[in-house]
């Protein structure tokens, strides 16, 4: 870690407020499925331990497919439009630094969270095509930004980030290597 | 031993001759173009300046002076308010003074954690892959110099990044 060299401030600080590109909002989407899913999994397991120790017969509640489906989907509604209703982030886009805001860079009302949110299904099913304006559009905005008038940008301290990343090519260990190098 | 009269009766004349003529002649003197005359520089040239200071005992002087009594008349809350101290800060250059001292350590040592360092990485990471895919996506339909005008952010948080900076 301490041997990866500070980014440019092209990529770091300045970049606050602008719109984020593709890759980090595919990383942020796959982190928000793998975290909604785990818990909708961990939450089938509590139910079914439940059902069995109150009725006694064990139940999984995978086998109706349909109720599962509709479960899974109101659970995702769920994930998503209520954290972006209440902070305009994710916990996938939190971690990668990003946050949905209006088009003019405001909080994001309730309405447009849960419009963003039920538009995001809309799009997974062209099959990524309704993505492509994140690459090819001017605001980098989605189908699903159009629909609930967002746009994504990035909103990590980047800042702190660099002086961190800085302190750390400074600190003892890295002064260590760099008066080694020399003798070797 | 008696005045000379005759002595005392030139020496009124004189005097009442040197108050009558004097004025005259400073009145007749263009003093204005006495000193365009005067050459300000070779007089400057001449004196020796450091002879001068070398006799001034800066001691003496400093002796003299009631240190205290100026810094009691000072207003430091006046200075204070004048100095904008935000422009001071605006001309620091934050990153080179992390670099030039142990300021990063501490910083790091106070605010680094393995997640902290693990996010720093991949934020920055996806920063420079999602300039590359916009770059390389728009250049591949022909339109790669077009995104430079393309705006870098939603106007009010790209003014308030600008105003900030």
């Amino acid at each position: 870690m301490r041997t990866v060299p500070v980014p440019s401030t092209e990529l770091t600080v300045g970049r606050q407020g602008h719109y984020a590109g593709a890759v980090s909002r595919l990383v942020a989407f796959a982190a928000d499925v793998g975290a909604s899913w785990g818990v909708y999994a961990v939450g089938v397991l509590l139910v079914n331990a439940a059902l069995k120790l109150v009725t006694g017969h064990s139940y999984s509640f995978g086998q109706d497919k349909i109720l599962s489906f509709v479960t899974l989907a109101v659970w995702d509604f769920v994930y998503f439009a209520y954290q972006w209703a209440v902070s305009g982030k994710t916990l996938g886009m939190a971690i990668l630094g990003l946050q949905v805001v209006t088009r003019e860079g405001g909080s994001i009302s309730v309405r447009q969270a849960a419009i963003r949110t039920i538009a995001l299904g809309i799009c997974l099913l062209t099959l990524g095509i309704a993505f492509l304006g994140i690459v090819f559009q001017r605001e980098r905005r989605a189908l699903n930004d159009f629909m609930a008038g967002t746009a994504v940008v990035y909103d990590w301290d980047a800042r702190a980030a660099r002086l961190r990343w800085m302190a750390r090519n400074q600190g003892p260990l890295r002064r260590g290597a760099e008066k080694k190098t020399p003798a070797s | 031993m008696t005045p000379n009269p005759i002595g005392s009766k030139v020496e009124q004349l004189a005097q009442a001759l040197a108050e009558r003529i004097v004025p005259l002649i400073v009145d007749a003197i263009d003093i204005d173009a006495l000193l365009d005359k005067v050459d300000v520089e070779k007089i400057i040239e001449r004196v020796d300046v450091e002879k001068i200071i070398d006799r001034v005992d800066v001691e003496k002087i400093i002796d003299r002076v009631d240190v205290e009594k100026i810094i009691d008349r000072v207003d430091v809350q006046k200075i204070i308010d004048r100095v904008d101290i935000n422009a001071i800060v605006d001309e620091i250059d934050i990153d080179k003074l992390v670099e030039q001292t142990e300021l990063g350590s501490i910083i790091a040592r106070s605010t680094t954690g393995v997640l902290t360092e693990v996010l720093d990485v991949i934020r920055a990471q996806g920063v420079g892959l999602d300039d590359f895919i916009l770059r390389w996506g728009n250049r591949l339909i022909g339109r790669g110099k077009r995104i430079a005008k393309w705006p870098d952010g939603p106007p009010l948080l790209v003014e308030r990044s600008v105003v900030a900076s």
